[in-house]
């Protein structure tokens, strides 16, 4: 594992409140990497502190093996949590601006503009203002910003928030066509469900304080426990009764049930498609969400749940 | 050093684009010209004229002949008489009937325009101590000039009728009025409203810049912080260049706005006598040494105000919260316009002295007394020298103390959103 941003003990506190606590994480070079946790775990200060918009109060954080200084900023692009442009300036403006301040000239930040708009389909927009643009739109223009000076490090602070689906999948698009390139990536999330699709490593951050970390898959094998899937049709209120049970969850149309480690999924399928119709049954992969709720101890309620869910 | 002159571009591009910028910077000037030049250019055409006169005398002594003939002396500019005496009616003070029908005439004559006014002279005027002039408006100059010209002649019948044995018109001339010049010790002739507007033109230069471009400053801290591109500018630049860059920038665009009055001014002032605009004014103190102590009140001043607009701008959420702590800055600036009659008066008063060294005070208030007291003795011996070289020095250091507390208020108040912080809290950043 090549190694390319290291966290080394850093403490943050805010009147005496303690943001992030003794914090240690290895970011491995060309890798996406996913913060995950629960909402104030402490992620956007950790972030800002990779950022050096504000100081770690102990504890070091060393890039390619150097402390950082403000030259490193250039090579990050930075998707802060909070979205925002000019409003009164257009498109090309904004974006040359911003792609200035990285360090790129004002020539190069033009060559470069026409084919970010074009890819995110906001060409005939360039010389329009920004406040004439949709919401959407206006996402797809931050993330050109944050990507226009072909940054090593990418840094995407809850980078789901407010993203529709279609965007989504852009950006997860461009993202994997940035790691291809050999860039680094790091994101933080509360949303469990998107990271797990996205990312080679994460980390579960919760309090402050670093809960587990490393390869995805290390951490599902490690953590993760049996669970299963089932559509059915009528009152699930029986399924916690069935011996080997040990957690349900219940979803607009499915129920997902967590079993114990030495219980056998088979007669828990039996057991239900005694009672009602199954229309379908998965087993499943361990979540994020639920090695989180686990390992964690986090209560259910730190997380925005996903849509649509409700937790038994 | 790079990434902040981008950051100066930028907000010097925001400003000078702007429409109102360019409104502002010929319409300000275009204004005070109007203000200077439309009643130079009324009172040029108004008085082209000869103004006719017309005399009732119920006296019978012939003063109104006498006065007919005294006021033949007052030329216009074209040295044509400035007043034609178009009648002199006597009647006889015991027939009110046609008294009363001879000032109905006259009254009707006026209000056609065909006279500018008539003066009633009162039986046995000598021993009166006033005389009637009617007229729809009266000019201060006309009515001083009569009232000098009938006092001149009253005197003189007076001075007949009594038993001084003396010649009329020496008595006259040993009683003439004297006129007071007004001189500041370089013999500069400089009357009340020369300093005094002299006075304010200047302050209000400073004001406008520090109140003016301050706000700006502080409304663009705000928009960034509302917008929330502030975190997206500070990943790219420090805190500290981001603050210092806008300062610069926008600072670059006051000093153009008034580098474009300078030239304005400058030019009215040279084109003054064909506008006929009263040289004193226009003219009033370009003296190198006033122009240099103005110039560093002026960028000190700015300085020194706008980061404290900053400040106020990283920890307010809206114009209207900033609102509260803009009004002392506004007090402070203005504090020699609502003290310009004191100070103009006792300019070395101990308390004007200890006012103009108080730090927020002296930029303008020290411009102020340079402007009274200068005169052209601008050396080292004169206290007020030394003085305004000791408030440059306190204000540069109050500057430097306030650019100090402001880079760590506004590091942290930046990223602040929602809520305002309390005194205590602010102490706490500035410790961090």
């Amino acid at each position: 594992m090549n190694e390319y941003l290291r966290l080394e003990k850093i403490t943050k506190a805010y009147d005496g409140k303690i943001a992030v606590d003794q914090l240690s994480l290895v970011v491995p070079k060309g890798a996406i990497y996913g913060m995950l946790g629960p909402n104030g775990a402490g992620k956007t200060t950790t972030i800002r502190m990779i950022m050096d918009i504000i100081a770690p109060d102990t504890g070091e954080i060393i890039v390619e093996g150097k402390k950082v200084n403000q030259d490193f900023k250039d090579r990050v692009g930075y998707l802060p949590e909070e979205r925002g442009l000019y409003k009164k300036m257009t498109l090309l403006e904004v974006i040359t601006y911003l792609a200035e301040m990285k360090g790129l000239t004002r020539q190069d930040a033009v060559k470069k503009i026409d084919g970010w708009l074009e890819k995110m389909s906001l060409g005939e927009y360039k010389n329009r203002k920004v406040e004439e643009l949709s919401k959407g739109m206006q996402q797809k223009l931050q993330f050109i910003t944050t990507l226009i000076h072909d940054p090593d490090l990418i840094i995407l602070d809850e980078l789901f928030s407010g993203l529709d689906p279609i965007n989504i999948e852009l950006v997860k698009g461009i993202l994997l066509d940035e790691k291809r390139a050999g860039k680094t990536i790091l994101f933080s999330t509360h949303v469990m469900e998107q990271a797990e699709k996205l990312c080679d490593y994460i980390c579960l951050i919760n309090r402050g304080k670093l809960v587990i970390d490393g390869r995805l898959s290390e951490v599902k094998s490690r953590f993760g426990k049996n669970s299963i899937q089932v559509e059915l049709e009528g009152d699930s209120a029986f399924v916690k009764a069935i011996p080997g049970v040990e957690n349900v969850t219940e979803f607009n149309n499915y129920v997902e049930l967590r079993l114990s480690p030495a219980a056998d999924s088979q007669e828990v399928l039996r057991q239900i498609s005694e009672k009602v119709k199954v229309k379908r049954f998965q087993l499943m992969e361990p979540s994020l969400y639920h090695i989180f709720i686990d390992v964690a101890r986090a209560k259910p309620e730190d997380f925005t749940a996903p849509e649509g869910a409700s937790h038994a | 050093m790079r990434k902040m002159w981008i950051v100066i571009k930028r907000e010097y591009a925001q400003v000078v684009k702007k429409k109102s910028f360019l409104i502002g910077i010929f319409l300000t000037p275009a204004i005070m010209a109007l203000m200077m030049v439309v009643p130079a250019l009324l009172a040029m055409k108004k008085p082209a004229g000869t103004e006719k006169v017309a005399i009732i005398d119920l006296d019978g002594q012939q003063l109104g002949e006498r006065f007919a003939e005294a006021i033949k002396k007052y030329k216009l500019d074209d040295s044509s008489p400035a007043y034609q005496v178009t009648g002199i009616y006597n009647a006889s003070p015991d027939d009110s009937l046609q008294l009363f029908s001879l000032k109905r005439d006259l009254d009707s004559l006026i209000q056609s325009k065909d006279l500018r006014c008539y003066m009633i002279i009162g039986q046995s005027a000598e021993s009166r101590d006033s005389i009637i002039l009617v007229a729809k408006s009266f000019s201060f100059r006309t009515s001083n000039r009569f009232e000098r010209v009938i006092s001149d002649i009253l005197s003189g019948l007076r001075l007949e009728k009594s038993n001084i044995n003396l010649d009329v018109d020496s008595v006259l001339h040993l009683t003439r009025k004297v006129a007071l010049i007004e001189q500041s010790p370089g013999g500069k002739e400089r009357d009340f409203m020369t300093i005094y507007i002299g006075g304010l033109v200047f302050v209000m230069l400073i004001f406008m810049t520090a109140i003016g471009y301050g706000q700006v400053l502080m409304r663009s801290v705000i928009e960034e912080k509302n917008s929330r591109i502030m975190e997206v500018l500070v990943s790219s630049v420090s805190a500290f260049q981001l603050m210092a860059g806008k300062i610069v920038g926008l600072g670059m665009a006051s000093l153009t706005q008034v580098a474009v009055w300078i030239v304005i001014g400058v030019g009215i002032y040279s084109f003054r006598s064909d506008l006929n605009i009263r040289g004193d004014i226009a003219g009033m103190v370009f003296n190198p040494v006033f122009i240099l102590f103005f110039i560093i009140f002026m960028i000190l001043g700015y300085i020194m105000y706008s980061t404290l607009f900053a400040l106020i701008g990283s920890i307010c959420n809206s114009d209207k919260e900033a609102q509260n702590y803009i009004f002392p800055i506004t007090m402070a600036l203005l504090l020699p316009v609502f003290l310009a009659m004191y100070v103009i008066q006792e300019p070395d008063s101990p308390v004007v002295i200890t006012l103009s060294l108080i730090p927020f005070f002296t930029p303008t208030m020290m411009i102020m007394r340079l402007n009274i007291l200068s005169g052209d003795a601008f050396s080292l011996s004169n206290p007020i020298v030394i003085e305004a070289i000791l408030g440059v020095l306190i204000t540069l250091l109050t500057t430097i103390a306030v650019i100090w507390v402001t880079a760590k208020v506004f590091r942290v108040g930046i990223l602040m959103y929602g809520k305002r912080p309390t005194f205590p809290e602010l102490v706490k950043w500035i410790r961090y």
